[in-house]
């Protein structure tokens, strides 16, 4: 039979029993829809994190934040006890720190400016902000020290917040009133887009963070600080020092867990690393042993077709069909039937990679290399799941099998 | 074209002796022969056709198939045989239920080694009367249509040799008499016809008739005065055509 007649016959084959083709073909659907999926999407996490670690965490950064939390981590409960003093004598005794900002955050405040009203998260910065968090203003500008000193009613607005609140209009020297607190806008964020943790970062306000403590928030805690140093050689010595001041001045005894949390690039590093592994590894394996269960389940449903098809096996070999004709049949069948799961797989998988990229703010879809490596695996698992079928069938006598 | 020598086939009975389904067969059939194999149930007479289609191999003896001994030859060999020269009709019609009379009657033509096939299919059913059921699927024709879609499968690779395994035990008489009046045609064609059938009747449009009794050929003579299927179609009282149509 030529090759084209294979497969024009597999595919009504395929047509006919739609059920058992169906269920042969949910293996490699599900694990090729995954693996598009997962490496899709990684990919454009990966990307977006690496940026983002770039821009917000260089080499020469140490990140401490109260709690235990990570990265934009807010007060935990009691194990908050980062204060500004904490940060004041660590920075006292570490004069390779360069420059630094503390930050505190205020989630889900509701924020009005005239009719229009909107809920974003708050950020108390100081003036360093800019400098240390690599973040400046599109437009106006940011507060200084004074304004920091006199805990000043100004914030910096966030595109996002921007938009909901004023529309097409100039934001700027306009007054937007947080609870009952007024503040007036002078600066309008650089978008940021959104971050590693899925957080739109031009959903929030920025103002100074001692505004944010006594007027907005009312804690004498801060959430997060970062420290630059001037060389990243002195970053994980710098790192330890501060560990051992703050665990003092918090009266931490040894062995016991830091209700702080230091992060170095390092530790950045070995996290992306392990999103990493995780995301092109762990998950792409997952798929594969999705693939392989449901190759599984194709060569028991193909036996299975042999012996339904025992009659239609005889009558080919009646009219001349040879042994290896019966084989390639079955093999092909199963062939097909994989192959087309794994199209459908890409298929699926590239559709929700589009809708989970466009809910978190993603580019670049489709991943062409896991498509392609899905359709070549779907392949190779019909071939193996087809051997078992095709060599039953080929077996069988025409005597035997026209009975 | 066809010579038994010492023939016979033994079965392995599980948990019992052998059992012997032919014996000592010699049997030669000429070119253009119209054969009737009868015998009653379990006698042989369609291991006997089995092994001249070549879907059975013989225990012991040998089958000539114009002068070459074929029972031993390779599967593939076989294969290839039953292509080419072997046209195979049966009681059960075996048509494939998904596919059109068209592609039915091609299914030999997928598995020779002819490059296209156009047009073929069409003519064996136009041979067999059925011109105007070609893209009809077997469950939209009646038993005699599908019987004789079966017999154009059988015909299409244009085969000198035809076997037919009781073509009428599941047809009705008209049908029945049908199918024999296109086999007696094929036979004054030049075709090789060896039918298997139980139905005395049946086995009277033959021109030789071979009773088998317990794997033995008992009697083998010809027939004088074959049934002309033909006439006694004409014969018949006409039918309404609502009646062909079902």
């Amino acid at each position: 039979m030529t090759p084209s007649r294979l497969v024009a016959s597999s595919l009504r084959a395929m047509a006919r029993q739609r059920m058992r083709s169906g269920f042969m073909m949910l293996g490699c659907l599900v694990g090729v829809a995954a693996l598009t999926l997962v490496v899709s999407v990684g990919r454009s996490a990966e990307r977006k994190i690496l940026d983002m670690v770039r821009r917000t965490f260089g080499p020469s950064s140490i990140l401490v934040a109260s709690g235990g939390g990570l990265m934009m981590g807010g007060p935990r409960g009691d194990a908050a006890r980062l204060t500004l003093d904490d940060m004041a004598a660590v920075i006292a005794a570490l004069p390779e720190v360069e420059a630094w900002d503390p930050q505190q955050s205020l989630d889900g405040a509701p924020l009005r400016a005239g009719d229009a009203t909107t809920t974003a998260r708050v950020l108390g910065a100081s003036e360093r902000a800019p400098r240390v968090w690599g973040r400046g203003v599109s437009l106006g500008e940011a507060f200084d020290a004074g304004a920091v000193a006199r805990s000043e009613r100004v914030a910096l607005v966030g595109e996002t917040v921007a938009r909901a609140l004023f529309g097409d209009g100039d934001p700027l020297g306009a007054e937007i009133r947080v609870g009952s607190v007024q503040l007036r806008v002078i600066g309008v964020l650089e978008p940021l887009g959104t971050d590693a943790h899925g957080m739109d970062r031009d959903d929030e306000i920025v103002v100074p963070i001692s505004t944010l403590m006594r007027r907005l928030a009312n804690v004498d805690t801060i959430g997060t600080a970062k420290l630059l140093v001037r060389d990243p050689a002195q970053v994980a010595e710098a790192a330890r020092e501060l560990e051992r001041i703050l665990r003092e001045r918090h009266g931490i005894a040894s062995g016991q867990p830091s209700d702080f949390k230091v992060v170095t690039p390092a530790e950045v590093q070995a996290m992306v690393g392990r999103v990493q592994r995780v995301l092109f590894v762990f998950l792409p394996l997952a798929a594969l042993v999705i693939m392989i269960v449901g190759g599984a389940v194709a060569a028991s449903l193909m036996l299975m077709a042999v012996s339904d098809r025992t009659a239609e096996i005889g009558l080919r070999r009646a009219v001349g069909a040879r042994q290896r004709d019966i084989a390639l049949q079955f093999l092909v069948e199963t062939v097909v039937i994989t192959v087309t799961a794994g199209c459908a797989g890409v298929l699926v998988g590239w559709g929700g990679s589009v809708a989970v990229a466009s809910r978190l703010g993603f580019t670049g879809p489709l991943s062409w290399s896991a498509a392609l490596l899905g359709v070549a695996l779907s392949a190779a698992v019909g071939l193996v799941a087809g051997v078992a079928p095709a060599r039953r069938a080929a077996r069988l006598e025409p005597v035997d099998a026209l009975r | 074209m066809i010579a038994l020598e010492g023939m016979g086939k033994v079965y392995p009975r599980p948990g019992g002796g052998p059992v012997r389904a032919l014996k000592e067969i010699t049997l030669r059939i000429e070119h253009g022969e119209f054969l009737a194999v009868v015998g009653s149930s379990g006698s042989g007479k369609s291991t006997l056709l089995n092994v001249l289609g070549l879907l059975d191999r013989p225990s012991e003896g040998r089958y000539l198939l114009d002068g070459q001994d074929v029972s031993k030859a390779p599967s593939d060999e076989q294969a290839r045989i039953r292509n080419a020269r072997i046209g195979f009709v049966f009681q059960a019609f075996r048509l494939l239920p998904w596919a059109s009379a068209r592609e039915n009657v091609e299914l030999p033509l997928q598995y020779s080694e002819r490059a296209g096939f156009d047009g073929l299919a069409v003519a064996a059913l136009e041979s067999v009367g059925l011109a105007d059921r070609v893209h009809h699927r077997p469950a939209e024709l009646s038993g005699g249509q599908q019987q004789r879609v079966a017999i154009a499968r059988a015909l299409v690779n244009g085969p000198d040799l035809l076997l037919a395994d009781e073509p009428t035990g599941n047809l009705d008489t008209r049908s029945a008499l049908e199918v024999m009046a296109i086999f007696q045609d094929l036979n004054r064609a030049g075709r090789t016809v060896v039918l298997v059938t139980h139905d005395a009747q049946i086995a009277a449009h033959c021109r030789r008739i071979a009773r088998v009794e317990q794997g033995r050929v008992v009697v083998d003579a010809p027939n004088s005065h074959p049934s002309d299927a033909a006439e006694a179609l004409r014969s018949l009282p006409a039918v309404s055509a609502a009646e062909e149509e079902r």
